[in-house]
């Protein structure tokens, strides 16, 4: 039966902009999607090999700007990038794991960290080439939102499928040889260093694409953003660690849970604490919903830190602990 | 020649506030081999505290340091006994999951600070705030100077501590090999904790040294780990001398690139120290000292 | 297998449930009466303080146009959202509030780069958006015709410096320091143009990141220079710390000048201390300048609310007023109206006189005198231009060892 929800999932995404048309969720959907495919590419190259990486933004950032320059420097259509976007961050990801696979665990984390860092500044100071905090802004190709929705669709979907492929092949047991013990698979003759960086590449293609669909969406773009620490490369390893790092549909409740849970709190509950405290006229349930309304971040961060000491595992990762909760009558039942 | 002169003291004085700040952070990833991405809120934490001290209660900020530290020795303890050690027995795919743990710890403490301070920039007005002494044509900022004489007189404190007492040596074991230590008689648990509380000191002396010179906001805390980093790689893990020598290094970079090549490009200068070192000397300075 | 048939069942109910909630969700009932404003400001994250005031101004304004009885008998409904300071974020606010909320006109804007991603939104989407604080120049060198600008671009800010120097300072070299963000990159690059026009050379000039601890090595550099001007564009903590640590350094051009902006805020004073003496600064509006209401918006503010207003503040509740004005002048109460209306404003406001035309690069920018005020004794006078002036200006510097 687990086997027909991913399709019942699809066929519902795939209906899900004609039965609600309201444009604001149809963003938020566009969203999910695209952190879908990031939050997959993440987790090829840290949840099954093992590397984890602090700096998808480089890659990210990498794609995005790759359509913005598209337009203003080329003058093509930014949906271009969406396959240039992708093989420009692999040219970033390339001579970056060249140079930084020989460091392990910790000290790779934090390489990838300097990484996006390094990115963000020139984007930042290379003005004549990006622009520098002006940023890029191009006009967006659709006014409505359906067509992005399909892309990101599409997108999300090739991601997953194409990771899908990859990890039932032999490239997919040598990732997760590298992730369980690096020596042992070297030692056996896998060539831990081509592996790790066909992961990266694959992470960084994926990673990219999604940034310049980003791009195309968005219409804007400045180094802050796209190249963001705090808002795409740690909100990617969210993705991966609360939807279930080293699964395959890990990234996508991730990407779902971590938007929803999102804009959930900045929305103080999609408006229903400002809609209760119209309702009942009462000062206190006013002030709550101020309250979080102002402090989405805050819940944000508790709901993270709970999510990681309850649910180490993510939530695919750990599903039978929280169908254990729900199960659980009918497994008193049952006797033994 | 002023200027550069000028420019080796502003690199010295900043690189001994850094060591500072990479010391706590260098323990702690020695010790535990996680990386505290909340270091820099920890540091905000001791700033507002030095804040409170100063505006209600007159506290000069030195005065402070006999509050700010204590306190987050017990905020640094509680949160690994309570948040990250709990991680260390779980089964999970990954080990990271305690970098997030501190991701979400750091964006709780922030948001926390944001709801009781607001986002306003808050500072500490001294008497010596702003004033400098010279020696030949070179301004020397009062509070920085302190600063860093402060943050020699802890490393050499750390340096004892770790060489001489039991305690230390414990901690050392812990971080060169945990079950060795483990199979040793040391209880690693407590020395996590220990651990981490007094990286959380170390970091919070550091702010509120910082609180006289610079200014405070809820999201002060970023920018300070990265730096954290670079200053523990660069001095090697767990060492606390390398510590100094790590600060120092990144602050006479970023004071003479932003001389010499511009201010813009400070922070580019430090990521790529980083990366170098991270190459070509992973084990940092310490390889150039006993501990 | 039982488990696994109620787990996936469960599931997939989740599933339908949550569709069913999100398409069914009740949307916000559009009241026939109100009419409706948008507007986008920051009002969490490090801008807040300045997004509070302008909020705070945009609503004293909406309830007295409301209490004189409105746009000809119907309410006004300001509707606004928080950007947090993000571009992104602000491109979904304003998106909410033209397809969800369907406002009339969008007014607020304010950080340059936020103000940037958004004004394209509301151009494709063909909704009005008056911004009345976003001050980089591009923003209105599109020729987009559905943006208009009340605030002056910060290219012309410097404008009262200009005629100082002019008249009364004599300076030939320039250094300029300005921060990384839209706001100062694009100040800086200006600024630097206009010396060249006016003949001054410029020594240096250079960005630095915003919220660094320590510029000595920048100061020294300027200081090796020995500038006769120093012109600063940053937001105040930076600006504050700029001021302590030139005077650490003993750093005397023979004028300081900041970019507005941060130099000419409460907090600038409060955190540089002495070291903010003598500072000049430009800046876009002070209580004392000669438009009707000024000095009464200032009070009522300060009566209302217990902390003083600045030029942000003003350029809100002017807005307010001319987005009343242009509905008032509507033809038809869609924003295809009220663009025709307010590409016709002609009025006086608290702010100065408002009239969108198209010059230089420009179009649809309200073109408006600047001023340039000095902080002496720890308040902020304007010096200049003369007839507006409050104290006389002091120059040059007075030496840091000499005080």
């Amino acid at each position: 039966m687990k086997r027909f929800v991913p399709p019942l999932l699809l066929v519902l995404l795939i209906f899900f902009p004609l039965l609600v048309q309201d444009s604001y969720y149809q963003h938020l959907m566009i969203l999910v999607l695209m952190w879908v495919a990031i939050g997959t590419g993440w987790n090829v190259i840290a949840g099954y090999t093992g590397q984890v990486s602090f700096g998808d933004a480089a890659f990210f950032g990498t794609g995005a700007y790759t359509a913005g320059l598209f337009v203003h420097k080329l003058g093509l259509s930014a949906w271009w990038a969406m396959g240039f976007g992708g093989i420009a961050a692999m040219a970033v990801a390339f001579p970056f794991g060249w140079i930084c696979f020989r460091l392990r665990g910790a000290y790779f984390a934090l390489a990838s960290l300097a990484l996006n860092e390094v990115m963000r500044h020139i984007a930042t100071i290379w003005e004549p080439l990006t622009g520098g905090m002006v940023g890029l802004l191009i006009m967006q190709s659709f006014v409505s939102k359906i067509p992005y929705y399909y892309i990101a669709l599409g997108m999300a979907v090739v991601s997953v499928l194409s990771v899908q492929f990859i990890m039932a092949s032999k490239w997919g047991y040598y990732f997760v040889s590298i992730r369980e013990d690096q020596d042992a698979a070297e030692s056996l003759g896998i060539d831990t260093h081509f592996y790790k960086m066909c992961s990266l590449n694959i992470a960084a293609f994926l990673t990219g694409t999604a940034g310049a669909l980003y791009m195309n969406y968005m219409g804007f773009i400045d180094p802050e953003v796209v190249f963001s620490l705090h808002d795409i490369s740690i909100m990617a390893i969210l993705v991966g660690i609360v939807g279930g790092v080293g699964t395959l549909y890990g990234p996508v409740v991730g990407a779902f849970v971590m938007v929803a849970v999102h804009e959930f709190f900045r929305t103080g509950f999609f408006g229903l604490f400002k809609g209760l405290a119209a309702l009942t006229g009462s000062p206190a349930v006013e002030t709550a919903a101020k309250f979080i309304m102002e402090a989405h971040v805050l819940g944000f961060g508790v709901l993270v830190v709970i999510v990681i000491l309850i649910l180490p595992n993510g939530i695919v990762g750990d599903w039978s602990r929280i169908t254990g909760l729900f199960v659980w009558t009918r497994q008193r039942k049952m006797p033994g | 020649m002023d200027v550069f002169l000028q420019t080796l003291v502003a690199g010295i004085l900043k690189g001994g506030l850094y060591g500072l700040i990479g010391m706590g952070m260098s323990l702690i990833m020695g010790v535990m081999g996680i990386i505290n991405l909340a270091h820099g809120q920890l540091m905000m934490v001791a700033m507002y505290i030095t804040f409170v001290c100063f505006t209600y209660l007159g506290l000069d900020p030195y005065a402070a340091l006999l509050i700010t530290m204590p306190a987050l020795f017990l905020l640094g303890a509680l949160i690994q006994r309570y948040a990250l050690n709990p991680l260390m027995e779980v089964e999970s795919l990954l080990p990271e999951n305690q970098v997030l743990m501190t991701v979400g710890i750091g964006m709780v403490l922030t948001e926390i600070a944001r709801f009781i301070f607001s986002s306003d920039y808050k500072s500490v007005q001294t008497a010596y705030s702003s004033s400098s002494f010279f020696l030949g044509g070179i301004s020397f900022s009062v509070a920085l100077t302190a600063a860093f004489f402060i943050a020699l007189l802890f490393t050499g404190f750390m340096f004892w501590f770790l060489l001489k007492t039991d305690l230390g040596r414990a901690i050392r074991a812990t971080a060169q090999d945990k079950d060795a230590a483990l199979l040793m008689g040391v209880d690693a648990k407590r020395i996590t904790i220990l651990t981490f509380g007094i990286g959380s000191a170390l970091v919070a002396a550091a702010g509120t040294l910082l609180m006289p010179i610079y200014y405070l906001f809820p999201d002060i805390g970023s920018p300070f780990t990265r730096k954290a980093f670079v200053i523990t790689i660069l001095g090697g893990l767990g060492s606390t001398v390398g510590a100094i020598f790590g600060g120092l290094t990144l602050g006479l970079a970023e004071a003479f690139g932003a001389t010499y090549i511009g201010m813009a490009f400070d922070d580019m200068i430090g990521l790529l120290i980083f990366i170098l070192v991270l190459l070509f000397l992973p084990s940092g300075f310490k390889r150039l000292t006993k501990i | 297998m039982k488990g696994m048939k109620g787990t996936a069942t469960w599931f997939m109910g989740c599933l339908v449930l949550a569709a069913w909630l999100i398409a069914g969700y009740p949307g916000q009932a559009a009241a026939a009466d109100p009419l409706k404003v948008g507007v986008v400001l920051p009002l969490t994250g490090k801008l807040a303080k300045f997004g509070e005031i302008e909020q705070k101004s945009f609503l004293i304004a909406a309830e007295e146009i409301n209490a004189a009885g409105g746009i000809n008998g119907r309410p006004v409904q300001l509707i606004i959202e928080d950007t947090t300071g993000k571009p992104d974020v602000g491109r979904s606010a304003i998106e909410k509030l033209i397809s969800k909320d369907q406002v009339l006109v969008v007014g607020g804007g304010y950080s340059s780069s936020v103000t940037w991603a958004s004004v394209a939104v509301a151009q494709q989407r063909k909704v009005p958006f008056l911004v009345n604080t976003g001050s980089a120049d591009n923003i209105t060198e599109q020729g987009w015709e559905y943006i208009f600008r009340l605030n002056p671009p910060v290219s012309e800010y410097p404008q009262a410096l200009h005629s100082f120097l002019k008249e009364k300072a004599q300076v030939k070299t320039v250094a300029i320091l300005h921060e990384n963000t839209l706001f100062g990159q694009s100040g800086s690059k200006e600024f630097m143009e206009q010396c060249k026009d006016f003949g001054l050379e410029v020594l240096m000039k250079e960005g630095y990141e915003a919220g660094a601890v320590d510029f000595k090595p920048l100061l020294v550099k300027v200081k090796a220079q020995d500038p006769d001007l120093v012109y600063m564009i940053s937001y105040v903590m930076d600006a504050a710390l700029l001021m302590r640590q030139a005077k650490e350094l003993n750093l005397n051009p023979r004028l300081f000048v900041g970019g507005g902006a941060g130099f000419t805020l409460p907090e600038f004073q409060a955190n540089a201390g002495e070291a903010s003496e003598f500072v000049f600064s430009a800046t876009l509006w002070t209580p004392s300048v000669p438009y009707p209401g000024a000095r009464e918006y200032y009070e009522k503010f300060l009566d209302k609310y217990g902390t003083p207003t600045e030029y942000h503040g003003a350029e809100a509740y002017a807005a307010m007023y001319v987005i009343a004005d242009a509905l008032k002048r509507a033809a038809t109460f869609t924003p295809e109206g009220v663009r025709a209306a307010l590409a016709e404003t002609d009025m006086m406001t608290v702010f100065g006189p408002v009239k969108f035309i198209s010059y230089g690069k420009m179009t649809q920018q309200n073109k408006l005198p600047t001023f340039l005020v000095q902080w002496s004794q720890g308040k902020l006078e304007t010096v200049w231009p003369k007839e507006v002036a409050t104290a006389e200006p002091v120059y040059p510097f007075p030496r840091w060892d000499k005080r």
